[in-house]
């Protein structure tokens, strides 16, 4: 050995780590053991294993009252900040409990309203996203060129699945279901007991490509037949008492769409709740095409056709390559195929002249809005308080400033002051979450439940936000005064402090006159929808389905009908009369007129007595007619089409539909609204026919629920084995309207919480006003102010805040409104007034915020005020 | 006896620092103590002994020359106070009184 003793050195590394573990009082002598032991092990040992028997006494040293506490001194100042912090602000919230409880009431509503927005848009966003190929799944849509513009249809071609499965390498696989027209809904019979269903026609391998799962049986082979049929769990547990019962099991069905008996052969799990098709019974699209042999032609549109694309398709030079697939095929030029994401469908389901310009997703985009507008107008609320009182607050910063706090521990110390309050605030919303979402639920037609865990990380993220966002400028601003200046009593620049303030108040009141503009206008619309005269009676007229197997002349029920006293009329028509959804092309008129083909008529099929069941308007010639003997080439016309066809003198023109048939009109019917208020009056053929199933009963005003019973009774007697279930037209037609009365309800709501959190914030702020003025009012008192004086003083200031973001208001509350109507045809005229009322009531309710506190302070007895200090 | 916590393996560091008077420093006691028992102990374990010892009160110390042994660190030297000794002395009593109670057969 070359070396001395004293040469060799423990391992570094150990050594480090005692002395970086051993108490500091203790190291020089445990320091000193360590190595006395190394060198006399070294006199034993080899040097490897001296150095090893080191380690291993270091690492024996690790003994409870060897070891310094963990993180030692430096870290405790850092927890004692905390701590220190912590106190600081509950004090804080103890001494003003006013700014507090308001701030906490305003927070807390405030993250109430915008989790339950929250929680609907991720409702709304989630519908149809199950499927396992969600990425992959597309819906072929076709663009139809008509009327010279182009209407976009959700269905195609029964044959287009399997030809686009076989032509283009991209498709993996291909599905068609029967459109929303022919889908088998009516009721099943089993031994003698009948069953709702709501079915959907097929192809064999739906349940391989979707994802509605089969609990019972194979999904290959669960309609591979003709005769097969698979139900739903719900529906085999009401038929058969359980799903193992249902299978084997034999189910007869009449209908118009489906007569025949099926076998079950599987039981799938009903579509969850976040489906935007709902059915229980799935059918063999083969069916269809038993019934209809237009189902399986190139020229039919009974399909609804999905595809699965090949993973990293690109999409547009696909829906290029698809574009004019239908011209090679069927013998019309019009269609344009393309494909949208099925999920989407959902929220973008609307097209104007075949470009995607909206539908649902408008809605989700409003409320996303709404909910981040309330969340930032409580935000305000709370910037406005602290820093209004950062007066305050100037001392404690000055001295801790002058103690050498720097200004980022300061900015630290009031960012999680506010984001306490924001958690607080959130326990406090979720409370009004759970206690509010059955009613939300009840107005947005949803079953939310709000699931913490599922959505801890966004509603952490949420507080964390709301807390940043409302603590940094009352953060920023308090840490960046001069502690100098501060302890001499010098406040830095209020000027531009007021100023910021007053433009935070403009924007939560200029944000309070647009929701109550909208909400107004938003009710006047839906109030229109339902006043407008639509040139037909909807009030007292009950309708209801026959869902008998063959057509069969409705006379001899309608004879047994007007024989019950309440009855004043009965009709019928085919297909149905509110969703306005049966159109027909193909019509020609005196020769070269127009272009032959190229028009497209709504065209509603009715029977006998149906323009005076409903109470349409006939202008001229007359109406369909038993005297007449009136058949399928009886036609009338409404105004729009009179207009349109260019007829000076419509009665008796003739006009030919496809090659064989040729169709006299026999009168002319005054416009009526056919559908919604959302579609414009179109030009209309009134067809008859006279064995349409849809039915309508006028009833007599007053007796309807008697009436009501006895049709029941007769259409139960005349139709055995049915179900009868009727529903008053004028319910129908509201229902049109269902998701503008539900943006209606919700942003009445939303609204009112933006209005009280803006007010509760006025409040606070006109309260610290108040109180800071409290010597001026006493001087200007004994200097001989009158009350009146006092209050006009106290007021005017927020009058001009208020008016201002009026002003600012306005124009943005006309264009946002303006924007909304544009879904309607027919839609209310926007009238003045209803600019001047929300300017009005946000003014009346501003003053009436701040007059309380304003009367107050006015009736300050100067003596006490003046005297302490 | 109550109020005295005096462990096996203190005691017997307590009394190795005795008996080694003013050599009594760490690396001392360890070696005396392992000759004794005739197995090895660790630092770790005669520092934390002695540690928890000065704390209850039993020992006191101080530290001692430098010595170039131990790369210039100073010895800390322990010594048993008052309270100590008669701790000791009384748990020497309550055992001689104990073994003069034990039936012969397991005295021998």
């Amino acid at each position: 050995m070359n070396y001395t003793k004293n040469d060799i050195q423990p391992p570094r590394w150990s050594l480090q780590l005692l002395k970086f573990f051993v108490k500091k009082n203790y190291l020089e002598e445990i320091e000193g053991d360590m190595e006395e032991v190394f060198e006399d092990n070294l006199e034993i040992y080899s040097t490897k294993k001296a150095r090893r028997l080191y380690n291993r006494e270091v690492i024996k040293l690790l003994k409870p009252n060897l070891v310094r506490a963990l993180g030692g001194n430096h870290q405790l100042n850092y927890f004692g900040m905390l701590q220190h912090n912590l106190l600081i602000t509950l004090r804080g919230f103890w001494r003003h409990k006013t700014s507090f409880l308001i701030n906490l009431i305003g927070l807390s509503t405030g993250l109430a309203a915008a989790l339950l927005i929250f929680l609907w848009v991720q409702d709304e966003r989630s519908i149809d996203t199950f499927h396992e190929k969600n990425d992959q799944l597309y819906w072929v849509m076709a663009n139809f060129a008509i009327n010279d513009d182009v209407r976009t249809w959700d269905y195609t071609t029964g044959r287009l699945a399997d030809a686009l499965l076989a032509d283009f390498p991209e498709v993996e696989e291909s599905v068609r279901v029967g459109n929303g027209f022919f889908r088998p809904r009516g009721t099943v019979a089993y031994e003698e007991t009948l069953f709702e269903v709501n079915g959907l026609f097929a192809g064999t391998n739906f349940f391989e490509m979707m994802t509605y799962e089969v609990i019972l049986g194979n999904p290959r082979e669960a309609i591979l037949n003709k005769n097969s049929v698979a139900i739903s769990e719900s529906l085999a547990t009401s038929i058969f008492g359980s799903s193992q019962n249902a299978i084997g099991k034999t189910l007869d069905w009449e209908d118009r769409l489906v007569n025949k008996e099926f076998e079950i052969t599987a039981v799938f799990k009903a579509p969850p709740k976040n489906a935007s098709k709902h059915f229980n019974i799935v059918l063999n699209y083969d069916n269809l095409i038993e019934r209809d042999r237009w189902a399986d032609e190139w020229n039919g549109g009974y399909a609804q056709t999905y595809v699965i694309l090949k993973k990293g398709t690109n999409i547009d030079d696909f829906n290029r390559k698809i574009a004019g697939y239908m011209n090679l095929k069927s013998d019309s030029d019009r269609f344009t195929l393309f494909v949208q994401k099925y999920a989407d469908n959902y929220l973008y389901g609307e097209y104007t002249s075949g470009i995607q310009t909206g539908g649902r997703i408008e809605n989700v985009r409003l409320f996303t809005f709404i909910g981040i507008f309330i969340l930032a107008i409580a935000c305000i609320n709370f910037m406005n308080l602290s820093t209004a009182q950062a007066s305050k607050k100037l001392k404690e910063v000055g001295v801790k400033k002058a103690i050498g706090a720097k200004r980022i521990a300061l900015i630290f110390q009031f960012l999680s002051e506010s984001i306490l309050l924001a958690t607080f605030s959130l326990i406090l919303s979720i409370g009004i979450v759970s206690l509010t979402l059955q009613q939300f639920n009840v107005i947005s037609g949803k079953s939310l439940d709000l699931s913490l865990q599922q959505y801890l990380l966004p509603i952490t993220g949420l507080v964390v936000l709301t807390g940043i966002f409302a603590g940094s400028y009352p953060a920023f601003y308090l840490s960046g005064f001069k502690p100098a200046a501060i302890l001499k009593g010098k406040l830095a620049n209020p000027r531009s402090e007021g100023w910021i303030r007053k433009g935070l108040v403009i924007v939560q009141f200029s944000l309070s006159v647009i929701f109550i503009i909208g909400v107004i206008v938003i009710n006047q619309q839906i109030e229109f929808t339902q006043k407008k005269s639509l040139g037909y009676d909807r009030e007292s007229i009950l309708t209801f389905r026959e869902r008998g197997a063959t057509y069969q002349d409705p006379q001899p029920f309608f004879n047994e009908l007007m024989k019950i006293p309440g009855v004043l009329g009965a009709a019928n028509m085919s297909g149905d009369f509110l969703t306005a959804d049966d159109n027909n092309s193909g019509f020609s008129w005196i020769e070269g007129t127009k272009d032959d083909d190229n028009h497209l008529f709504k065209s509603p099929k009715v029977g006998y007595n149906f323009i005076e069941t409903l109470g349409l308007e006939i202008l001229e010639g007359r109406s369909f007619s038993r005297d007449f003997n009136d058949g399928i080439g009886s036609i009338i016309l409404n105004e729009a089409a009179v207009e349109y066809m260019e007829l000076d003198n419509p009665i008796g023109t003739k006009i030919g539909w496809s090659e064989d048939l040729t169709m006299e009109v026999i009168g002319v019917v005054k416009n009526f609204q056919y559908g919604s208020l959302h579609n414009k009056i179109e030009p209309l053929i009134l067809q008859f026919r006279k064995t349409g199933k849809k039915h309508f009963v006028k009833l007599q005003p007053g007796s309807e629920v008697e009436t009501i019973a006895a049709v029941e009774k007769a259409f139960e007697t005349l139709h055995p084995g049915q179900i009868f279930k009727g529903s008053l037209l004028a319910d129908d037609y509201t229902d049109l309207y269902h998701s503008e009365n539900k943006v209606a309800d919700l942003s009445n709501y939303m609204a009112g919480i933006a209005i009280i959190i803006s007010c509760l914030g006025l409040f606070g702020l006109a309260a610290f006003t108040a109180e800071r003025r409290t010597k001026e009012i006493g001087i200007r008192k004994i200097l001989g102010a009158s009350q009146r004086v006092i209050i006009g003083l106290l007021t005017s200031s927020f009058t001009k805040t208020v008016v201002i973001s009026i002003v600012l208001a306005l124009p943005l509350g006309y264009l946002a409104v303006s924007k909304w109507l544009e879904n309607f045809a027919y839609a209310v005229e926007i009238q003045w007034w209803v600019f001047a009322l929300a300017g009005l009531a946000c003014l009346v309710i501003a003053w009436i915020t701040v007059g309380f506190q304003t009367i107050k302070a006015s009736m300050v007895n100067p003596a006490q005020c003046l005297r302490n200090e | 006896m109550k109020k005295t916590k005096l462990g096996e393996f203190e005691e017997l560091v307590l009394m190795t620092v005795v008996v080694l008077q003013a050599d009594a420093y760490g690396v001392e006691i360890k070696r005396e103590l392992e000759s004794r028992l005739n197995e090895t102990l660790s630092v770790g374990s005669i520092q934390s002994a002695l540690k928890r010892m000065e704390e209850k009160g039993f020992l006191k110390s101080e530290f001692g020359e430098a010595s170039q042994k131990r790369g210039g660190k100073r010895k800390r030297i322990y010594q048993a106070t008052p309270h100590a000794h008669k701790v000791l002395q009384e748990m020497k009593d309550v055992r001689s009184q104990l073994w003069a109670s034990m039936p012969s057969m397991v005295r021998s």
